[in-house]
């Protein structure tokens, strides 16, 4: 329990500092505040990049861009693929069929080429990035809540409802929803930590939106940077992405994992 | 006082052919009397009669009084009903019954004497008791006396009115038996007043029923008894322990005091149904026509505006299979079932004999393969006959999985409301305050809002009742709900559900594996195995006298005492054996 509110307190916090990053860094994260290349010092914490960025700065501003995407693609996904999943379950049938055959495509489709191949389809863009990553993380979502309803259907007191004359909206209302809601809730957290990573992934290949600063766009940057290795700025500028992005995406696996043990464990009470 | 005019009897007419045998039976109240003082033409001067009567082809009520007299006593004679004050006190039975003989025949005085020795000794009594006063007399004796002196003109027609009433068992049949050997012996024809089916059952070949001075239903004794087609006379055979001793007890419901017709409507004759106050089947016409007395079946007729008791859940010809693994289960073949309006019908049959599947056929939940479902003559299809008021509701056997653990108490007797849609928020929560005090459930906002997962099975068994009752159904579809309940639960839930019948009227479906509770609750029995309905009938006949090989092995099984007895008669058993309590073998030894 106490690994989840620490972790949880971890997310808060880089939420909150991606935004009031204005506030939670002096300097500017699109303006030069120094010289170039500078080492982590008093001034600048995290040191600066070669245009004489801040890095803190603009680690603080990708934080939002990272955490927006990653939590509005796996809201995406998780509420589409619960409703999916929900929908085949109840119907059953042709219907069941089609949509698991898809979910089997989509997950035989390995996700990274996949996505490298639609980022560049559709071109740069957030709103975009955010699509591709729903597209690809609702299938697991789908199938766990497809298998909950199909053993809900088989309670009584589905059958007792719909002899009332109870439709899907009333059914997903009463009982569907309160009860796949642990589930939705533990695969949504889920997937907001691999769609950081995916996120990040995308940019670092230069495939993310590059205007929105977020922390892969930071290290496909500085990967970029010709001799980089040469020097020590690495140190500050690779790792600093490297190290937020680690620190966000394993509180939101130690968080998915706490949720899961507490949903199971009130499920078996 | 303002006087007024009650009609106790009204618009009635029956036939009485030689040697035949007719029972009048009502509770009391309904006219009975009036109508035996009537044909006596014995009703006090206040009381005026309309109609005729005719004996052998006189109108008795064209005669004056004198011209009257020679029919009474000699030719229809009256048995009075018990009661101290019929006899002279200051004669003895034998001054009394002489007097009678002297009086209405043309035996000589000294003859007399001897005639009346035998009399007394025809109806079991000696000639010591003749010297006695009626005051010195026990009630059996004194119904003796009575019984002798109406004998005594060797009548046409005797007319007995509540012959038994009040006797103990083995008076009661002694005095049954004597009757009806003095009946057979003579051939005179017989009219018994009686409100105890047992009497009736035993002296009578034919039945009229009263109520409110109205014939509501005629016919043969035994398939009045076995399947009476009017609801007060089904009352009355329900709150009759004689006819079926195991089944429970339930009197037929008082009349409700919101009734709309004041009793005077209901005595001017406009008031539609007399019975429609406590009905359980009642519609809008009955509330404004008076039903006259149609024919309804061979040789019966009833007064009814819906025919007698309907029937509201009709299955034909339903079929069902599984396949499994390849193999094709057969669980329904050709089923028929019939639920009539207010009945406790049952469904007994071993576990896997396809009682549930033909449960969810019939409430609409599973489809057949193929076969007919009709609820009040519509065909169920689907939700249709369970998804608004007044229609069909069925109670599953598991209340963990009938009843969502994570809804409220509220939240889950409303559900059916809340998909209708048709109710106030307010009228909602009412309709659940009252189903939950039906169920004997505390109806406290603090427990309205519980969680059903900290409820036990007996309480979220209550709540799934709870949830059939706020759609005001016709009719409820019990499959095993009380199988996982410990005994004092089910014995709980199984009366309130009766109870709850009796007094809503509902008919049931109840299913179950578990013969003693069948017994205690059913008024006509299916017996289903492999599929198969093998064998259906009133309750009483399945338990004592089962047909088919199967039904014979399950009932043998549960009752090995039943089946030994060949005798079909509960009673008689009783009385052979007035001590021994079969039901248990142990106790049965040891007496």
């Amino acid at each position: 329990m106490n690994a989840a509110r620490i972790s949880l307190a971890i997310i808060l916090l880089v939420t909150a500092a991606g935004i009031f990053s204005q506030w939670v860094a002096v300097h500017p994260h699109n303006l030069p505040s120094g010289n170039a290349l500078e080492a982590p010092s008093p001034n600048h914490w995290l040191g600066t990049d070669d245009l004489g960025i801040d890095l803190w700065a603009q680690i603080c501003h990708g934080a939002g861009v990272s955490v927006l995407v990653g939590v509005s693609a796996a809201l995406l996904a998780g509420i589409g693929g619960s409703l999916i999943g929900m929908l085949a379950g109840y119907l059953g049938g042709i219907a069941d069929r089609i949509t698991m055959r898809m979910t089997d495509m989509m997950i035989i489709l390995p996700d990274l080429p996949t996505m490298i191949v639609l980022g560049a389809f559709f071109g740069p863009g957030l709103i975009n990035i955010i699509l591709v990553l729903a597209l690809f993380s609702w299938t697991g979502t789908a199938r766990i809540i497809r298998s909950r309803i199909l053993s809900m259907k088989q309670e009584q007191y589905i059958a007792a409802a719909q002899s009332y004359g109870a439709g899907f909206v009333h059914l997903a209302k009463t009982h569907f929803i309160p009860g796949v809601l642990p589930i939705a809730l533990a695969s949504i957290i889920r997937l907001t930590g691999r769609a950081i990573v995916a996120e990040a992934s995308l940019s670092f290949l230069g495939l993310g939106d590059p205007t929105s600063k977020s922390w892969g766009l930071i290290l496909n940057h500085a990967i970029n940077f010709k001799g980089i290795y040469f020097m020590d700025c690495w140190k500050w500028w690779i790792m600093s992405p490297l190290v937020a992005i680690l620190i966000l995406v394993g509180a939101f696996a130690i968080l998915a994992r706490e949720n899961e043990t507490s949903a199971v464990s009130a499920f078996q009470k | 006082m303002g006087s007024y005019t009650i009609p106790a009897v009204q618009d009635m007419s029956i036939r009485l052919t030689k040697a035949m045998r007719l029972g009048i039976v009502g509770e009391s109240g309904s006219g009975k009397t009036t109508l035996a003082l009537a044909i006596m033409g014995l009703l006090e001067k206040r009381a005026s009669v309309n109609g005729s009567i005719r004996f052998a082809g006189t109108d008795l009520q064209q005669l004056s009084e004198k011209q009257r007299n020679p029919y009474r006593w000699s030719r229809i004679a009256l048995v009075f009903q018990n009661s101290l004050d019929v006899l002279n006190p200051v004669l003895t039975v034998h001054e009394q019954i002489w007097e009678c003989l002297v009086r209405h025949t043309t035996l000589a005085r000294a003859d007399a004497h001897e005639t009346v020795v035998s009399l007394l000794e025809s109806v079991g009594m000696a000639a010591e008791h003749g010297p006695y006063y009626p005051h010195q007399l026990s009630g059996g004796m004194r119904q003796r006396v009575l019984l002798a002196m109406a004998l005594s003109c060797d009548p046409e027609v005797l007319i007995l009115d509540e012959p038994t009433n009040a006797l103990d068992a083995v008076t009661k049949t002694d005095i049954i038996n004597r009757i009806a050997r003095i009946q057979q012996e003579k051939q005179f024809g017989l009219i018994v007043i009686s409100h105890e089916l047992q009497t009736i059952a035993r002296l009578t070949s034919r039945i009229s029923v009263m109520y409110r001075g109205r014939i509501v239903e005629e016919g043969p004794t035994g398939t009045m008894l076995s399947l009476p087609l009017h609801p007060y006379t089904r009352g009355l055979v329900h709150a009759s322990p004689d006819i079926n001793p195991w089944r429970d007890m339930w009197g037929i419901p008082e009349e409700s005091e919101t009734s709309e017709f004041s009793e005077s409507s209901e005595f001017s004759g406009n008031g539609g149904c007399p019975f429609v106050s406590r009905c359980c089947q009642k519609t809008d016409i009955c509330q404004t026509r008076v039903p006259s007395l149609e024919p309804a079946a061979p040789e019966r007729r009833v007064a009814c505006n819906r025919g007698g008791i309907v029937t509201l859940l009709q299955g034909t010809g339903i079929h069902k299979h599984f396949g499994v693994n390849g193999t094709s289960v057969r669980a329904c073949q050709d089923c028929c079932i019939r639920v009539r309006s207010g009945e406790a019908a049952v469904l007994i049959g071993e576990s896997g004999s396809g009682k549930t599947t033909l449960a969810n056929i019939l409430s609409g939940i599973l489809n057949p393969d193929r076969g007919d479902i009709r609820f009040n003559g519509e065909p169920v299809v689907r939700s249709r006959a369970s998804r608004r008021k007044k229609g069909m509701q069925i109670i599953f056997q598991d209340p963990y999985s009938a009843i969502n653990a994570n809804l409220g108490v509220e939240q889950a007797i409303r559900e059916p409301l809340d998909i209708l849609g048709q109710d106030l928020p307010e009228h909602k929560t009412a309709s659940v305050i009252r189903a939950l005090q039906q169920v004997g459930l505390p109806v406290d906002d603090h427990f309205r809002r519980r969680k059903c997962h900290t409820l036990s099975g007996g309480q979220r068994q209550r709540i799934a009742i709870a949830r059939a009752l706020v759609m005001d159904p016709a009719i409820l579809i019990a499959d095993e709900i009380s199988a996982m309940l410990d005994p004092s639960t089910q014995a709980n839930i199984l009366r309130l559900l009766k109870g709850l019948q009796n007094h809503h009227g509902f008919a049931m479906l109840y299913i179950t594996h578990d013969l003693a509770v069948a017994q205690k609750i059913a008024d006509w029995v299916y017996v289903m195995n492999h599929g198969k309905i093998v064998e259906q009938g009133d309750a009483r006949q399945i338990f004592t006298n089962p047909a088919h090989p199967y039904t014979r092995k399950l009932v043998g099984q549960h009752f090995p005492e039943i089946t030994r007895k060949t005798g079909d008669i509960p009673s008689s058993c009783v009385k052979n054996k007035p001590y021994v309590i079969t039901r248990n073998p142990a106790l049965a030894k040891a007496a």
